[in-house]
């Protein structure tokens, strides 16, 4: 049973690594490549990190509880820092101001990056 | 020439990945490496200094010595970038091409920041304390604090960080953890030992002279990681702001 | 030299030509702060190595030094300077 939930665990993680990196190769501009990045690389890590703390308590004892809950601290840290790392990417590319991928070539606005943060108090 | 030099080179690594069949085996016992001293250590260094780490008990006792010119030679790279850098005028203003314009108003980037910044520094006090039992030690835990510090200054900006944490501070830390590390060398010199012999420190202590190195490793490790930690963040200020300590990445 | 007497050859086998290209990578790359990034790369392939090498002391000062702060300090530097190198 709990060999189960593992593989099923890790083959979902490694499943949604294989969409990010085909999301990563495919996508036409860098934001939709981040936007691949950022949200298969967290999913996929945290799946993947679960299926390994699980396939530890094989043999429950203090020792490899103690390890399963470390394994699992590892998954809150990319938890919390892979989207702030995909955020201040993206954001540093829209402040460059980063051409937008479009279907037709047409005359679009351009980006203003800046303006976008006129209300900010600095 | 650029021909004959490639060919040289590949000649010579050729050469080099030739001679590797002479090397022995991949942890093979009965290699020079492992036959003479490092037997010893395996089979003693519980016994001698109570730290399960060999690593550690290595590093930090047995090579006491040598470990305490690398903390010098830290911060001595550290002097040498502040003396390089600081206080030089910048000629021309910064990159702006590649730079956002906005400096510490981001509150994605700072409610994350707070977030980790505690747990990144409790860890790196537990890598320090609990180096003699699993990996880590001084060295690395003072990289995961100084790190946590430039995190600190990445998210937020850089003059706020310094008024937290003021670069007079900084270096002094620097110079203490030096001092700290040679400090505990030469106590136990003056207890009656040999330079960075922590059996001396048994009796001062109230332990016996296996404890007392376990002991005396803790102390080295934290002189190390105040080093470290003062070091790495000194010279991510020096580096990310030119010298002038105005405006960091 | 035997090779099968490593822990985990496939691993050897997957890793070693990453790092192998990571520092033919870093080094050829004209744009500095490209190759401040690849070079972060190549640091957290030899962590991976050293850590399959059963060497896990040095990996995690690879990992916290090579991988990490250097990264940044090479980041910060290269920002400083002209990013195209001439050779």
């Amino acid at each position: 049973m709990l060999d189960a939930i593992v593989v099923i665990l890790t083959v979902s993680g490694l499943f949604f690594f294989l969409g990010t990196s085909v999301g990563l190769l495919r996508f036409p501009d860098f934001y939709t490549r981040m936007h691949a990045a950022g949200k298969g690389d967290t999913l996929s890590t945290m799946l993947l990190l679960m299926g390994l703390a699980l396939y530890n308590l094989h043999h429950p004892s203090p020792v490899s509880i103690l390890v399963s809950f470390k394994i699992m601290f590892i998954g809150v840290a990319v938890f919390i820092a892979s989207p702030t790392a995909t955020h201040a990417i993206m954001d540093a590319g829209y402040e460059i101001k980063l051409k937008q991928w479009v279907r037709r070539k047409e005359p679009t606005t351009p980006y203003a990056g800046t303006e976008r943060r006129k209300g900010v108090a600095k | 020439m650029k021909r004959l030099t490639l060919f040289l080179v590949v000649l010579l690594g050729a050469y080099l990945v030739w001679t590797t069949q002479d090397l022995p085996d991949w942890g093979d016992p009965a290699s020079p490496a492992n036959s003479y001293l490092s037997t010893h250590y395996i089979k003693k260094a519980y016994e001698e200094t109570s730290v399960p780490n060999l690593v550690t008990a290595v590093l930090a006792d047995y090579r006491g010595y040598d470990t305490m010119f690398e903390t010098v030679v830290v911060f001595c790279a550290g002097l040498a970038v502040l003396t390089i850098l600081r206080r030089t005028k910048r000629k021309h203003k910064k990159n702006v091409k590649f730079r956002p314009q906005r400096e510490g108003v981001d509150i994605i980037l700072q409610n994350a920041a707070r977030l980790m910044i505690a747990p990144m520094q409790l860890f790196a006090l537990y890598v320090i304390a609990h180096g003699h039992h699993s990996p880590g030690g001084g060295f690395q835990g003072g990289v995961i604090l100084g790190a946590s510090f430039i995190l600190l200054a990445l998210a937020y900006d850089l003059k706020s960080t310094l008024r937290r944490f003021k670069e007079n501070t900084v270096l002094f830390y620097s110079g203490l953890g030096v001092l700290i590390y040679a400090g505990i060398g030469v106590i136990s010199l003056v207890l009656g030992g040999n330079f960075l012999a922590y059996a001396a420190w048994g009796g001062l202590l109230g332990i016996s002279e296996v404890e007392a190195h376990s002991y005396g490793m803790l102390g080295v490790e934290i002189g190390v990681a105040f080093t470290v930690m003062a070091i790495m963040f000194s010279l991510y200020l020096d580096l990310a702001s030119g010298g002038d300590l105005d405006e960091g990445l | 030299m035997n090779l099968y007497g490593s822990l985990l050859w496939q691993f050897d086998l997957l890793i070693i030509p990453m790092v192998i290209i990571c520092a033919i990578a870093a080094l050829t790359i004209r744009d500095l702060l490209s190759a401040t990034v690849v070079f972060g790369a190549y640091s957290f392939l030899m962590c991976l190595l050293w850590t399959e090498m059963l060497a896990v002391d040095v990996a995690f000062t690879e990992a916290a030094v090579g991988a990490g702060v250097s990264t940044i300090l090479m980041v910060a530097t290269a920002l400083h300077i002209k990013r195209k190198s001439k050779d």
